[in-house]
């Protein structure tokens, strides 16, 4: 796929693809600055410097947690063990060692581990994508809590915490690796062969195993990494609120999900984006932000959050069929 | 034995299951002298009706493609609605009853409009509605409270010897549902959507009403399984139904039924309900935490689902 590709009689296709992909994203944005405008309509502590900061310290870890759910999404697959990965991580590498790199290494390895368990029961044994990782997201649940006896602890080493809540010139660690992770996984999904072949195989799968490409493993790779992404989130957000516990991420499976779809991820494959989906988890995680803010009560949100979801979806499904 | 077997549509997976529950019965039966006891036996029927009515209508869905995820909110939503208008007089428990069942059926309605007319995949449908149900059981109340009146309680206290009340209302649902897929011809188009829902349209059949009607009885009986459960609790708890959105599906696997649709029934729910119950009570017996339960549980699955695909593939 070189550059005389772009210029094969499917560009045409493939530019009203990117126009749409573009309007959704706006759409996102809109969305985005008018709850942030009327927020801040109402209460003056929205928008200040130290309240952004929140939003988006407190979003990093959905939003590495949804680059993995929506690549996961693109092949058609579904990854319900995300929230439990997070956990299992977070409770197992930090009790093991408290050198952070380790750490980290550790964590990262487990997620990649998990991520190709949930690949290989999807694409070798041939296990429905959501039953393959709600068996994982179960069986880690017991692991983890077997293995705590219950109760997780354990100081955090100062680096460790420095890495979720210190900043570098002003802007959050967190963010900054969040930053880096996502631009390389946007380049990998617009440009390279790897990215393209798993949007092809989302669109069909016998179209992709046409190519040649090792289809099976493609499928396994979309689960390491989102495995790896759950990882990382599950570091970040122990290190965030400095206390490991047995439900570090509870609810990010579903919130992930959402924002993915939120995001223009569409659960048939083939489709997602990370500006989409990172919008998304910036939308999700302002709606509890606000919601506090204005002094609402906090269950409103899920109210909203549900509500959205379905619009989300529903406005997309009515795009596609048009 | 074959007429039996038809008749009941057993199948070689009903017989594994069967068999697994043996064992599991002769485990506990070894591991302690109180697990044959009627009280025993009575209290893991009790812990079951729940998860037995919500897996019910879970396996409805599936068997016809779709996937109902709104049980967690919904049955939180429906409990504390319940709770709340109960009272403590027949009048008012008539009342509640009427009102929770309308509700319950207006959440599946609401389910199955967006899912067939708007076409959203069902997961996100569900997901999104309980997400909803969820905060609104919430903004009603955010600790346990209502009350239920005192008989209705004691309804669902009541056993006929070893056999709690709630289990024989269970079995006649099961009954019920089971009739109506095999013999009617609202259970026919419901495997038939689920096999293949692009030739049913085809053949006429009206896919979309059929399938609305599908997630209202889920709802229907998400209804029956929250005022069941609020008896039990005395109050309406907003965080019911925490868990039973994923906890239902386990059962409709374990049972044979196919996560993509068309394949399965009701008597291997059953006995798949049956099986986790008294694995729990078991290992309980056996003192092994609820941690190794959950690893015995997501193993389960992996089992299961894998025993099948060996089937499909012969």
């Amino acid at each position: 796929m070189t550059a005389t590709d772009t210029n094969a009689p499917a560009t045409p296709n493939r530019n009203t693809v990117r126009a749409t992909e573009r309007r959704e994203l706006l759409l996102l944005v809109g969305f985005l600055v008018v709850i942030w405008a009327v927020t801040t309509a109402l209460s003056p502590r929205f928008l200040t410097p130290a309240n952004l900061k929140d939003i988006l310290i407190q979003a990093a870890p959905l939003g590495f947690v949804v680059i993995g759910q929506m690549i996961v999404i693109i092949v058609r697959g579904l990854d319900l063990s995300v929230a439990s990965i997070m956990a299992t991580v977070a409770v197992l590498s930090t009790s093991l060692i408290d050198v952070t790199p380790v750490i980290f290494a550790v964590g990262l390895l487990l997620g990649a581990l998990i991520g190709a368990l949930n690949g290989y029961l999807v694409a070798y044994r041939k296990v429905t994508p959501f039953l393959a990782t709600l068996a994982t997201m179960i069986v880690l649940q017991g692991i983890r809590f077997a293995y705590t006896k219950g109760a997780p602890g354990g100081a955090l080493p100062e680096t460790f915490r420095w890495l979720a809540t210190g900043d570098i010139f002003g802007i959050p660690v967190a963010l900054i690796a969040l930053a880096i992770v996502a631009f390389a996984a946007h380049w990998m999904l617009e440009r390279s062969v790897f990215g393209r072949l798993l949007k092809l195989y989302g669109d069909s799968p016998d179209a992709a195993y046409m190519t040649g490409a090792p289809t099976r493993l493609l499928v396994v790779m979309a689960f390491v990494i989102s495995g790896v992404m759950a990882a990382i989130a599950g570091l970040f957000l122990v290190g965030y609120v400095g206390i490991v516990d047995n439900w570090t991420g509870r609810g990010y499976e579903l919130d992930s999900i959402a924002a993915a779809v939120i995001g223009g991820a569409a659960l048939s494959g083939g489709k997602g984006s990370v500006p989409g989906s990172l919008l998304a988890a910036l939308i999700l995680v302002s709606l509890f932000n606000i919601v506090v803010i204005l002094g609402l009560s906090i269950e409103l949100q899920l109210v909203i959050k549900g509500t959205l979801i379905i619009l989300a979806a529903a406005v997309y499904m009515k795009r596609s069929q048009n | 034995m074959s007429t039996l077997v038809r008749a009941t549509r057993a199948q070689p997976v009903h017989l594994v299951v069967l068999a697994l529950i043996a064992i599991v019965f002769a485990l506990g039966m070894s591991t302690s002298d109180r697990f044959a006891t009627p009280l025993n036996i009575a209290n893991v029927q009790d812990q079951m009706v729940t998860l037995a009515i919500v897996a019910l209508a879970q396996t409805i869905v599936i068997l016809s493609g779709g996937i109902d995820l709104s049980y967690a909110g919904a049955l939180s939503f429906l409990a504390v609605v319940f709770a709340a208008l109960a009272g403590d007089s027949g009048g008012t428990l008539l009342l509640a009853m009427a009102v929770v069942i309308a509700l319950g059926v207006g959440i599946g309605i609401v389910n199955g409009a967006i899912t067939a007319y708007v076409g959203v995949h069902p997961l996100i449908t569900t997901l999104g509605t309980s997400t909803i149900l969820a905060g609104a059981a919430l903004l009603i109340t955010r600790q346990p409270s209502g009350s239920v009146p005192l008989f209705f309680e004691d309804l669902t206290y009541g056993r006929i010897g070893a056999v709690p009340f709630g289990m024989l209302f269970v079995i006649a649902l099961y009954l019920l549902v089971g009739f109506m897929l095999w013999r009617t011809g609202f259970g026919t188009r419901i495997f038939a959507i689920g096999d293949n829902e692009a030739a049913s349209a085809v053949s006429g059949l009206p896919v979309r009403r059929t399938k609305v009607a599908i997630y209202a009885l889920s709802g229907l009986l998400c209804a029956v399984a929250a005022m069941h459960m609020t008896g039990r609790f005395g109050v309406g708890d907003p965080r019911a139904g925490v868990g039973f959105d994923l906890r239902s599906i386990t059962p409709v696997i374990v049972g044979g039924t196919l996560l993509a649709g068309g394949k399965g029934g009701v008597l291997g729910t059953a006995l798949a309900v049956i099986l986790l119950a008294l694995l729990a009570n078991v290992l309980n017996f056996m003192n092994v935490s609820s941690f190794y339960q959950w690893i015995a549980e997501g193993v389960i699955i992996i089992a299961a689902v894998s025993f099948f695909i060996g089937k499909d593939k012969s």
